[in-house]
């Protein structure tokens, strides 16, 4: 009660309030509450000796307001700082704090839009072995015994029966064999030919297959599809050509074009002034490929395409030359 | 294959524009490379400038000992003077002038009027290659002396031509045979196909020929015809011009008779002096040791393998791939045997790769040459033997096996359209398949024609002959699906994940060969026939090429090299290795940079990493195991400069750990109290046991335990070490008092004390 007695209260509160409205920083402003607020301020040690109901009021409504006041203040001071700061104007074009951030290889990138594009569409993505047998890369997929691409010219053999496989088609007969169709789906991934390396030569580069098998699958739905899938990759302006071709497993066989997407069709040098550029092999499944996978052809169709990532990686950025892909310089990488 | 336009239009009738033609053929036949106009420019009457002329005086040229001046009489009643370099010719001669303003072959030189050596010179004599009618540059053309003066040079001699560059398909053999590709033009146009060239000459006496066919699968048969009185000289201008045109060299007439026939029909042929030959012919499999020079002047020596053809002593040509030098026709032949044959695509392809040799006849034979040709090809040999080099026919030998016939095939109009999507009138169907040589009878059954045999054996190949011709029309459709099911697989989506974590933790991807120089697992699996020394071995780790991409970066110069790769290995053993899924990781620094990126994969995953320390060999200084993998710290012996670091990770196994699913932990509002402690402990104790037994010992209300530091040095004991840890005590049920966290503290020191032996600093 002495203390109480012994304090103008009044004064207190209008000496605390102007100190609280006169700190011009953040500190000043800690040390006004602190003198005036804090622990073994006045007001706190009267505070703990109140005994009475009308002096607790008093003294509490005067610690609201002195909290309020500091609140204010505390908001004022940040208002003012950034008004400050505007007033010497902060140079913006000062670069920020750098984030260290790597990159994925663009083959990834691409394989990934890839991937996608075909999940949208409904299939799946089957990565399986690169070492395979000669029957699964070859006779599973009617390759006679004559056709160049069995001789040891073309292809890494491991010994008389095993591979390092020469396209990913042996994930779809991987596939075909277990399990039971319809089946929709793209096989990414490496692949080996026995090329001496150049610009656009390389023994391993990665190829992506698309096999669909179900019932009533003609070429036209091939069409559809490749179409679909080159939109979706380059555009939606894109329109796509098939001619003729042959390939062991597929027939009719045809290669696919697709209108240039640097010149859109009106000739390039990419494009060899064509307007198209080639873009891969493709074809109605042979009905012997279903038989040597024990699915009956009268029952199943399917359509196969493939085509090489590093020449869409190539044709898309302008990369000169395919070893660039192996040499993994971080000057190339974080271009992309 | 180069074919030359006006050969082609021999067969059949153009009636589409070339350049038409061509685009049309690109979708129904072959690749068209491009189409080019080769000899003398037909534009803006440059043909008028090249004439026939008559020399009327030549001597040599006053202020040169190498040139000639000429006069020459050039028709109308001109006269030119022209300086010429060749010697082969004098007054009288009738030669090839082109006048100033005449352009060269090539379309870029233009000839002009100028002063050689003082003398002024109007136009040029021209030389075979000069015209692009031959190779042959020894001296000028002298033409025949009946042509007259100004007589226009494309009257008598082939200027120009164009020519279609076509890449052949491996299953269509018939379309490297000009007459074959006429055929498809025909069935594109629907304009009418010639019957083939080639009629007999004359047969003069049957003359007998010892020939003897002993591997009859192999050469099921073999025609030999045999002519006298050959007179062996240059080819006419027109079939030197053709040879040209079509990519190939002229050599002799008889030599070029053989070149040309096989490019008209499509079946290789052998010409043979029959003087040299020692009593007939044998179709056989080399002997041991046997030798044989070819054409090309290399001496080869023999596989048992290899199919021959021989004489009564010795080999003479290795069968469908290349003639002997023993006995070449050269400018003394006057008698001459003459080879067509069919030949096994294998055995041809064998001998080819064994000796890696391929020739115009090789390439044929592998895809497989129609087996009636060959008959034609002698006849057609023959007629030209006959006429350009005078021979006389005396004699043929032939022995065959029976030649397959193909059975016909079911076909049903209806397969097309099930497999093309696109109505193809029965009408057309038949039209089509008639013209490309097929004979269809009215229930659809199919006789294939003997040159696509080999090709067209089943139904779905006859719905590629008829729909080859309407792949423009089409239509573009989807799949009528009964079921979706595009997903990524648990695995798919968890390597992306990695891959990203890693990304954002400042890595760069790489691509890194499966096949490196070496690899530290002595059984890894080897290539017998390895492209090059440095891609010999199918790894078992991704270390040794992100090495090399590490290495690149440094030479090139690059700063703060960081990468990963996500790629398979290869376990043996063989034959078939097991393949898995590795992320391989290279950084520059120290163990902690690479420890701290595998950390962060692992949290990525939701697994709890086990570190222990474990030895890989001495090129890892340090080195740490972990699930599924290791990290270390490279010895400075590596031949890379500065600190590096790496990891590998198995990812099938990582993976095995994901937890399936995450279960929710309540936030806890109740306050952490934190404590940092530090204990004096054995050099050797590691750190990540003694935080474990720390959160074992204060159990459930340890919410956190974070290494601090690990100081050795002033105020610690030799062979001691200063451990500092933070702990972090909170209790989901209630706020934790100063007792509970003395209480938790004690039993941290207790345990640490009786396991460690640490003793806690004050």
């Amino acid at each position: 009660m002495d203390s109480l007695a012994a304090v103008d209260w009044t004064a207190y509160e209008t000496q605390a309030t102007a100190a609280i409205g006169a700190a011009l920083a953040d500190s000043e402003l800690e040390d006004a509450r602190v003198h005036w607020l804090g622990r073994k301020s006045e007001l706190a040690l009267a505070l703990r000796g109140v005994r009475d109901k009308e002096s607790g009021m008093l003294l509490n409504g005067i610690r609201g307001r002195l909290e309020e006041a500091v609140q204010h203040r505390e908001q004022e001071l940040r208002r003012l700082a950034y008004q400050h700061a505007a007033e010497r104007g902060v140079d913006v074009t000062i670069p920020g704090t750098p984030v260290k951030r790597g990159r994925l290889h663009l083959l990834t990138q691409i394989r990934r839009e890839i991937e996608d594009i075909f999940l949208g569409l409904g299939y799946e993505v089957w990565d399986g072995a690169e070492v395979s047998t000669v029957w699964e890369n070859f006779d599973a997929l009617n390759t006679d015994a004559g056709h160049p691409s069995r001789s040891t010219l073309d292809t890494f053999y491991l010994d008389d029966d095993t591979i390092l496989r020469t396209q990913t088609s042996p994930d779809q007969i991987r596939a075909m064999m277990t399990r039971k169709p319809p089946i929709y789906m793209v096989s990414p991934g490496r692949v080996y030919r026995r090329d001496t390396p150049d610009a656009t030569h390389s023994p391993t580069f990665q190829q992506v297959e698309c096999l669909a098998v179900d019932r009533g699958i003609t070429l036209a739905d091939l069409r559809g599809t490749v179409l679909q899938y080159f939109r979706l990759l380059f555009g939606p302006e894109r329109e796509v050509r098939m001619r003729t071709s042959y390939f062991p497993f597929t027939e009719p066989s045809v290669e696919f074009d697709v209108t240039c997407f640097l010149c859109d069709g009106a000739g390039c040098a990419v494009c060899k002034h064509s307007g198209w550029i080639e873009m891969g092999g493709a074809g109605w499944v042979d009905p012997d490929v279903f038989r040597n996978v024990d699915l009956d052809p009268e029952e199943w169709q399917g359509f196969a395409f493939g085509f090489g990532i590093e020449r869409i990686a190539m044709l898309r950025h302008g990369l000169p030359d395919l070893r660039a892909f192996w040499e993994n310089d971080i000057r190339v990488l974080e271009q992309f | 294959m180069k074919v030359p336009v006006s050969w082609l239009k021999e067969y059949v009738e153009l009636t589409l524009p070339l350049d038409e033609l061509a685009r049309r053929l690109v979708f129904t036949s072959c690749e068209v490379d491009r189409v080019v106009r080769r000899g003398v420019p037909d534009v803006d009457g440059n043909l008028g400038h090249f004439v026939v002329g008559k020399v009327l005086e030549a001597g040599k040229h006053p202020n040169a000992d190498k040139l000639q001046l000429t006069k020459v009489d050039v028709g109308g009643g001109e006269t030119r003077s022209i300086v010429c370099g060749a010697w082969n010719f004098g007054a009288g001669a009738t030669v090839a002038v082109v006048a100033p303003g005449g352009v060269m072959p090539g379309g870029e030189l233009r000839i002009e009027k100028r002063k050689l050596r003082g003398e002024m010179s109007e136009g040029m004599i021209l030389s075979e290659r000069e015209l692009e009618l031959g190779t042959d540059h020894a001296g000028i053309m002298v033409l025949a002396d009946e042509l007259e003066a100004g007589t226009p040079l494309a009257d008598v001699l082939p200027l120009g031509d164009e020519i279609l560059e076509i890449e052949t398909l491996y299953n269509r053999p018939d379309l490297t045979a000009i007459y074959g590709i006429a055929r498809e033009v025909a069935a594109l146009t629907g304009a009418e196909l010639k019957p083939p060239p080639g009629v007999d000459p004359p047969r003069h006496g049957d003359e007998p020929f010892s020939l003897q066919v002993d591997e009859l699968d192999a050469c099921p048969r073999f025609i030999a015809r045999t002519f006298r009185d050959v007179t062996v000289g240059d080819s006419p201008a027109w079939l030197k011009a053709r040879l040209t045109g079509a990519g190939m060299r002229p050599i002799s007439n008889v030599v070029d008779i053989t070149n040309y026939v096989m490019l008209a029909l499509g079946s290789p042929l052998h010409a043979y002096d029959a003087d040299t030959l020692r009593g007939g012919i044998v179709v056989r499999r080399a002997r041991p040791g046997e030798e044989l020079v070819t054409l090309d002047g290399t001496r080869r020596e023999l596989d048992v393998r290899d199919l021959l053809i021989a004489d009564h002593e010795r080999a003479i040509g290795l069968a469908g791939v290349m003639g002997g030098e023993n006995t070449e026709v050269s400018n003394a032949t006057t008698s001459v045997v003459l080879e067509t044959a069919n030949f096994e695509p294998l055995t041809v392809i064998r001998s080819g790769e064994r000796h890696r040799l391929r020739s115009e006849a090789s390439t044929r034979w592998e895809k497989g040459v129609d087996p009636e040709a060959a008959e034609l090809a002698a006849r057609y040999a023959s007629q030209l033997l006959a006429e350009l080099a005078g021979a006389r026919w005396t004699g043929e030998t032939e022995v065959r096996a029976e030649l397959p016939q193909p059975a016909p095939i079911a076909y049903r109009p209806g397969y097309a359209d099930e497999a093309v999507g696109l109505e193809i009138t029965e009408a057309e169907q038949r039209e089509r398949l008639e013209r490309l040589g097929f004979k269809v009878a009215g229930d659809w059954t199919v006789r294939v024609p003997s040159w696509r045999v080999r090709d067209v054996r089943r139904d779905v190949d006859v719905v590629e002959e008829v729909a080859r011709f309407r792949l423009e029309d089409v239509p573009a459709t989807l799949p009528r699906r009964q079921a979706m099911f595009g997903r990524l697989t648990h695995e798919q989506r968890l390597r992306r994940l990695v891959a990203d974590v890693l990304v954002g933790a400042g890595l760069y991807e790489a691509y890194t060969y499966s096949l490196q120089h070496g690899d530290p697992d002595p059984n890894a699996l080897e290539l017998p026939e390895p492209l090059s020394s440095q891609q010999r071995v199918l790894r078992t780790t991704l270390a040794t090429g992100l090495l090399g991409a590490a290495q690149h970066n440094l030479d090139a110069g690059n700063a703060d090299i960081a990468l990963f790769e996500i790629a398979h290995v290869y376990l043996p053993p063989g034959p078939v290795p097991e393949e898995r899924w590795r992320l391989g990781g290279i950084v520059q620094g120290d163990f902690f940079r690479a420890k701290g990126i595998v950390e962060a994969v692992f949290e990525a995953v939701h697994v709890e990493p086990t570190w222990s320390r474990v030895d890989l060999g001495p090129e890892l200084i340090v080195a740490a195991a972990v699930q599924s993998g290791w990290v270390g710290t490279y010895s400075p012996v590596l031949s890379l400069d500065g600190e590096w670091s790496a990891f590998e990770l198995d990812l099938a196994e990582l993976f095995e750990l994901v937890p399936e699913r995450i279960e929710y932990r309540d936030v806890i509002t109740f306050p952490p109290l934190r404590q940092d402690l530090a204990f004096v402990v054995d050099e050797t104790a590691p750190a990540g046991e003694l935080m474990a037994a720390a959160r074992e010992a204060a159990g459930d209300e340890l919410r956190e335990v974070r290494f601090l530091s690990d100081y050795r040095g002033e105020q610690i004991a030799p062979g001691k070490k200063s451990l500092a840890i933070a702990v972090v005590f909170q209790s989901p049920e209630r706020t934790l008092t100063e007792d509970d966290a003395t209480r938790l503290r004690a039993a941290i020191v207790k345990t640490l004390g009786e396991r460690f032996g640490a003793e806690l600093r004050s």
